[in-house]
């Protein structure tokens, strides 16, 4: 976990923080960075994807996990998970997941 | 569509697991060869598996039944997310079912084998501490992960939101197993991600239809969140010259002229495709083929239509920012 130095204001705000009931509603688990649009490749993973839905899996058993997408119209499509020589970094292109016939992978939607 | 890797049938393959909005879970069996097509997952009666709302195939319409909540008259909630999960540690993999509307979440259990499940077509409702598990925003799918390390699963799920205007957008949340292997019992619902409130002037994050997953994505030894989603933004509007006000002004003439010339354009072709199929069972592959083939007839000039539109947009929006609203996928870095 990154250290991260509390000062001050942050103390007097857990402090405060502590005083209100958790809810749903309200934010009770724990602190995330500001988030960040992942690539895969020099395109943003997931765009012109309806509803893009990530799910981490080893798709090509590098022992990595790679994030597989669907989307809506039940379609499936999986960017590798990069290993360079300062270790695991972006991904890769996204791709369709294939079939044994060599098809993209369709669910059926109505 | 939220999808599963696992070994559904025990055979040492992964499977993937996903249900559409088609109403039932979907099952693509992997082999030493790779993956067949995928099929309706079906209970020991032979039936599809289902909340109460499904797509029916061979009526090609929306129906809903009861007989899995022992319900004459079912709320309707279709079942678009589903997991596949051992709930009572018999060694096979019973299921669990979310739906769209409502939220709630319903195990299924299997009384068979994963070599030969045989789902009892009775959903039983997930309580989330006191209350069934829900998510009225509209749940978008669970996933199962160990969050607090106890070993055991628990539950992050994502919600849609308002998805196309300004109401609350979705968010992400937890609800932790308190219970034990094979006897699962899930706390109230905490908050990971806060509904969105939108109003943004760039992508911030994903604000509407947020899908889940968790991975240690930076290796630093604890979870961090991976989410699809839609961002809704308007880019910051700025003063135009007099000139671009002109521009801006005739592209707007423009463009009206270009929308109508469409809805007359739209008319000739559905009063084409009703004279030709008049008497015809509207839902019969005869009626379709027929539109179809109408419609094809006029697609060439239909794409001329829509290209015109869409430079004129273009350019319009370039001048006065309209609200955006694209799919990405984010890294929540946990701190």
């Amino acid at each position: 976990m990154r250290t991260r130095i509390m000062g001050l204001f942050t103390l007097a705000s857990m402090a405060w923080a502590s005083l209100l009931v958790p809810a749903m509603g309200q934010s009770s688990g724990p602190e995330f960075a500001a988030p960040q649009r992942l690539k895969a490749g020099d395109a943003y993973l997931g765009a012109r994807r309806l509803y893009p839905s990530p799910v981490i899996q080893d798709v090509d058993g590098d022992g990595v996990g790679d994030v597989v997408i669907g989307d809506l119209m039940g379609k499936l499509t999986y960017a590798n998970r990069e290993i360079g020589d300062e270790g695991v970094t972006g991904f890769g292109r996204e791709r369709p997941l294939k079939d044994r016939a060599g098809e993209g992978v369709k669910f059926h939607n109505w | 569509m939220g999808s599963q890797f696992v070994d559904f049938n025990g055979d040492g393959h992964t499977d993937v697991l996903a249900a559409t909005f088609d109403g039932s879970p979907h099952i693509m069996y992997g082999s030493a060869e790779g993956y067949g097509k995928p099929e309706h997952v079906m209970d020991a009666a032979g039936k599809r598996v289902l909340i109460s709302s499904f797509w029916n195939y061979e009526d090609r319409a929306h129906q809903e039944t009861g007989r899995s909540l022992g319900m004459d008259n079912p709320p309707k909630e279709r079942c678009i997310s589903a997991l596949a999960f051992d709930w009572d540690n018999d060694g096979d993999l019973d299921l669990l079912l979310g739906s769209y509307e409502n939220g709630h979440l319903y195990r299924q259990m299997n009384e068979g084998t994963n070599e030969k499940p045989a789902f009892t077509g009775k959903n039983i409702p997930i309580m989330a501490g006191d209350t069934p598990f829900a998510i009225k925003e509209k749940m978008t799918a669970p996933r199962l992960v160990d969050w607090d390390g106890d070993g055991d699963q628990d539950i992050i799920a994502g919600s849609f939101g308002d998805t196309y205007r300004d109401g609350p957008g979705g968010g992400v949340f937890l609800s932790i197993n308190t219970g034990k292997i094979g006897k699962p019992s899930f706390g109230n619902l905490q908050v990971l991600i806060p509904r969105s409130k939108k109003g943004q002037a760039s992508p911030t994050r994903p604000d509407a239809g947020l899908y889940v997953d968790a991975t240690d994505h930076d290796g630093d030894g604890d979870l961090d969140l991976i989410v699809g989603g839609y961002s809704m933004w308007t880019p910051p509007a700025r003063k135009l010259t007099a000139k671009e006000e002109a521009r801006l002004s005739t592209l707007r003439d423009e463009l009206a002229a270009i929308q109508k010339s469409q809805r007359e354009f739209f008319k000739v072709v559905n009063d084409e495709v009703t004279a030709s199929t008049k008497g015809m069972d509207r839902k019969s592959d005869a009626a379709r083929a027929k539109a179809t083939e109408i419609r094809k007839k006029y697609a060439q000039k239909r794409r001329k239509i829509s290209k015109q539109s869409s430079q004129l947009n273009d350019e319009i929006n370039a001048l006065v920012p309209k609200p955006q609203r694209k799919p990405f996928v984010w890294l929540y870095e946990r701190q």
